[in-house]
């Protein structure tokens, strides 16, 4: 949406800024972006977490993008804060605009001091806290290309909150200096075309952003702490196909992999990817895919081969909108039912759920331990807003890693059998393995139903121990399965329970709990499947009612523990989300304090 | 010694064509020399699938139509092993024709051989993909798979055999193994493989095979003049059989993408994944965050 060349360049401010007035300070603060997609919105909240960052605030960016490259209306919200959080701000101090629909959307979420920055050369706005700034105009003219016109935005905005000069100048060098020297060249023109309008406007420094003390931190995202945590956890062999909201663990994994003897493969759909990495777990190869609704579905087929042939799989389900298509670009948290009974017939396994990037980071490698030691397929759930937002973290780090291959022999081990049986019956059910190739040892797997050898077998004697050795393992792994984490008040009798990225809203709802003088206790699961009954179980001893917070329209997660702990029925209640947004802390809290 | 898997009686037919298949791997193996550890095999679903059972061998019992994607994987995840995927032509041909198709553009060095009896025998003989006009109702036309795979330029070798020639057929498996063990790209390998019960047509087909390699013009080299040779020989009314790819050891086209993806092919399941050995590498990678 460019300017005519014929039009007049406009007076950069279309509104007056008013008197002016002492800066306001912000310790927790919300930027809205908006414009078509392409018009650089998410730059302008990456430019503006960089910020962020390097003033030690910690930082949490959302994005609501389009499933199209380009078009369509687009926006990031970027919230930096003193305080550590993962949730989107209920309210926001400044909304950018880079269209009429940005103002639209945004403004019903503005705060009462809120100010607007739009870009004057496409639209007007009368609104009194909207400042229009002929950004795409300034920017054509000066540097060229209209299309730095989010620099300028950012400039601008950097004017507004009083940022320092030099730290803002540092941010456009870190994100562009890995470009050509031109592109940094032409964003730092148009960087000071929009702090000069800003100046010229007279609007500097409003707000005021407060210091703050999360030095150390990481600015990463759910999906790329995954691939970390494969690449740490001795993960060396991918396969997966393009799909939103997973494709950055695959993008990742390419860069991540291949000095480490690994293999990325982009099959040509999800039933080879899943195939590809059963065969390479199979021939020794600790394996992940990675997916969404669409394409867990055609994995479903080989999950459950995986799992009765007893081979080690590692699938990630980064969910979106369902069923089907659904909306791709949109979070939800609607696949856990189809998990916990993925597939025909019955076989175990695990559902994990990571809650926090050091979670995605930590989990990922736990399930690939449990996967090779259980000998089962572990599911990785996680959802778009933990995949995609991004978030500080502490850095990620190796202390505590460990790589258990379980079961797995060395060939002076393996020298020692009489026998080696792929499905031999243990007291775990839980066989010794080594990989083909290895001399003396034949291995053969099958997903029919089979003897201890892996032959074909209906004897139906041999199908009772064959299930009782699978099933058994739901059982036995539950001590090992990830803990939960608890929040808030051992004492206190209001419980709430969620999983994923709800977290984050749901730890800031305590907090608006409390202030109301309701005492909360959360119950964090980071296991789903099987149902930690243990530790869920004491918990909702200690509360007289728990809310599970969750986005579906069913209730999935309260649905699970009423069907393994039907004694806890009367006691849940659900907070549910399913508009493809997330939660904002004000509407559990209001679930709660409304009924 | 460790006892192991060992191979149990065939549950084949008595006569079926799939025996012929089962004795020229036996042989050919023996022949180039693969140890029967180091040897994969990976079966479809349907009665040729399950050939891995009556081998000395490691196996995977595949998904229907998914042994392809399968074979890859074990032959990405650790190059060093020699690796025959086996099915039937319902399983490569219909359900797994994706997977089949792009085989050829992915290029790992392993030998696929499809049983093709031209009907869906463990079913009880329905049409297949491969199955001429009027078998059992078919009206759809015969698909052909080596015309398919003369289409697609890859480095490869295919071959099509018949069961009923098992000499010829261990010849071109032990060219298809040498092939593959030196890791020049993906061999295909579709065995006319009759079944007795269902679609009898030893006889028919002893009559229609043409060896093109003995006709004139055919250089194994030359895509373009084996596929017009297929093409005359099946509009005579015959099958073409025979070698018909072989890509020029010279060829700088070649590689597979096992030799692509690992030079030493030392692959993810030979890595090294001790703390102790990458907690260098780790600590740079971990580090690229701040």
């Amino acid at each position: 949406m460019t300017t005519p060349a014929s039009r007049t360049i406009p007076i950069p401010v279309e509104t007056g800024p008013g008197e002016p007035r002492a800066p306001r300070e912000l310790a927790d603060l919300a930027v809205t972006i908006g414009g078509q997609g392409g018009d650089g919105t998410l730059t302008v909240s990456d430019l503006l977490g960089r910020y962020f960052r390097l003033r030690h605030l910690y930082v949490y960016m959302s994005r609501n993008v389009l499933s199209r490259i380009r078009g369509g209306h687009a926006d990031a919200c970027v919230r930096a804060s003193r305080e550590p959080t993962a949730a989107i701000k209920p309210q926001v101090d400044v909304l950018v605009a880079f269209d009429p629909e940005a103002v639209e959307a945004g403004r019903g979420d503005l705060g009462p001091d809120g100010t607007i920055i739009y870009d004057s050369s496409v639209f007007h706005s009368d609104l009194p806290n909207a400042i229009g700034f002929p950004f795409a105009t300034l920017v054509g003219g000066q540097v060229g290309q209209p299309i730095y016109k989010n620099t300028a935005a950012y400039g601008a905005l950097s004017v507004l909150m009083g940022f320092d000069a030099a730290l803002t100048r540092t941010v456009i060098e870190s994100r562009f200096q890995r470009r050509s020297p031109e592109a940094l060249e032409k964003n730092l023109k148009a960087l000071e075309i929009g702090r000069k309008a800003a100046l010229d406007a007279g609007i500097a420094d409003r707000y005021r952003v407060v210091e703050g003390e999360a030095k150390g931190q990481v600015l990463t995202i759910g999906n790329q702490a995954v691939a970390m945590g494969f690449v740490v956890g001795g993960g060396r062999f991918f396969a997966g196909y393009p799909i939103t909201p997973a494709t950055e663990i695959m993008e990742y994994l390419m860069r991540y992999l291949p000095p480490f003897h690994g293999v990325v493969r982009q099959a040509e759909d999800e039933l080879a990817a899943i195939n590809m990495v059963i065969g390479a777990s199979y021939a020794g190869a600790r394996v992940m895919t990675s997916t969404s609704g669409p394409g867990l579905s055609l994995m479903t087929e080989g999950i459950g081969h995986a799992g009765t042939a007893e081979v080690p799989i590692v699938v990630v389900d980064c969910q979106r909108v369902g069923p089907s298509t659904g909306e791709p670009t949109r979070h939800e948290q609607s696949d856990l039912t189809h998990l916990a009974h993925l597939g025909h017939g019955e076989y175990p396994r695990f559902i994990l759920a990571p809650g926090t990037i050091e979670d995605c980071f930590r989990l990922t490698i736990d399930a690939l331990n449990l996967a090779e030691k259980w000998r089962l397929p572990v599911i990785l759930l996680l959802d778009q807003a933990l995949s995609q937002n991004t978030v500080t973290s502490p850095p990620l780090e190796l202390e505590g890693v460990r790589v258990d291959r379980g079961r797995r022999l060395s060939p002076e081990a393996l020298a020692q059998l009489s026998a080696y049986k792929y499905y031999q019956f243990t007291e775990d059910g839980i066989s010794p393995n080594v990989p083909p190739g290895t001399p003396g040892a034949l291995a053969q797997v099958t997903g029919n139903e089979h003897d201890e050898f892996g032959h074909v077998s209906v004897n139906p004697v041999n199908r009772v121990k064959m299930m009782h050795k699978r099933m058994g393992k739901m059982e036995l792994a539950g001590p090992e399965l990830p803990p939960p984490r608890l929040f808030g008040r051992p004492e206190a009798r209001l419980g709430l329970v969620g999983f994923g990225s709800t977290i984050g809203p749901i730890r800031e709802a305590q907090q608006l709990l409390e202030a109301r003088g309701v005492a909360t206790r959360f119950y964090q699961a980071r296991t789903l499947w099987p149902v930690p009954k243990e530790s869920l179980g004491p918990f909702l001893d200690s509360v007289d009612v728990a809310y599970v917070v969750e986005h579906n329209y069913t209730g999935q997660f309260a649905g699970l523990i009423r069907e393994t702990m039907p004694a806890y029925h009367a006691k849940l209640r659900s907070i549910l989300k399913y508009d493809g947004l997330s939660f904002r802390s004000p509407e559990i809290v209001r679930h709660i304090t409304e009924g | 010694m460790v006892q192991s898997v060992k191979p149990i009686p065939s549950t084949w037919c008595p006569g079926c064509g799939d025996f012929g298949v089962l004795a020229a791997v036996k042989k050919a193996a023996a022949e180039v020399g693969v140890p029967a550890h180091e040897q994969v095999l990976v079966g479809g679903i349907g009665c040729s699938g399950g050939i891995h059972n009556f081998l000395e061998t490691n196996g995977i019992h595949a998904l229907h139509g998914r042994l392809l994607a399968q074979a890859v994987g074990v032959k990405l995840a650790n190059p060093k092993l020699t690796v025959i995927a086996a099915g039937g032509d319902g399983d490569g041909y219909a359900i797994g024709m994706g997977h089949f198709i792009h085989a050829f553009k992915k290029n790992v060095s392993l030998v696929y051989i499809v049983m093709n009896n031209e009907t869906y025998g463990l079913t009880k003989g329905q049409a297949s993909p491969t199955s001429r006009i009027g078998f059992e109702g078919n009206v759809e036309q015969p698909f052909d798979a080596i015309l398919t795979a003369l289409s697609i330029p890859a480095p490869n070798f295919l071959a099509r055999t018949f069961s009923g020639d098992p000499r010829t057929m261990t010849q071109v498996l032990v060219e298809a193994l040498k092939f593959t063990r030196a890791n020049r790209g993906f061999a295909f390998v579709e065995d006319l493989s009759p079944c007795v019960t269902y679609n009898d047509t030893f006889k028919l087909w002893r009559e229609k095979i043409v060896d093109v390699s003995k006709l004139p013009g055919y250089d194994a080299s030359d895509r373009k003049a084996v596929f017009r040779l297929c093409l005359e020989t099946m509009d005579a009314g015959k099958i073409p059989v025979g070698v018909m790819h072989r890509t020029a050891e010279a060829d700088p086209s070649s590689g597979s993408l096992e030799l692509k993806l690992l030079p030493d092919l030392v692959g993810p399941s030979l890595a090294d994944l001790s703390l102790e050995t990458n907690r260098a590498a780790y600590a740079k990678l971990l580090q690229s965050l701040a």
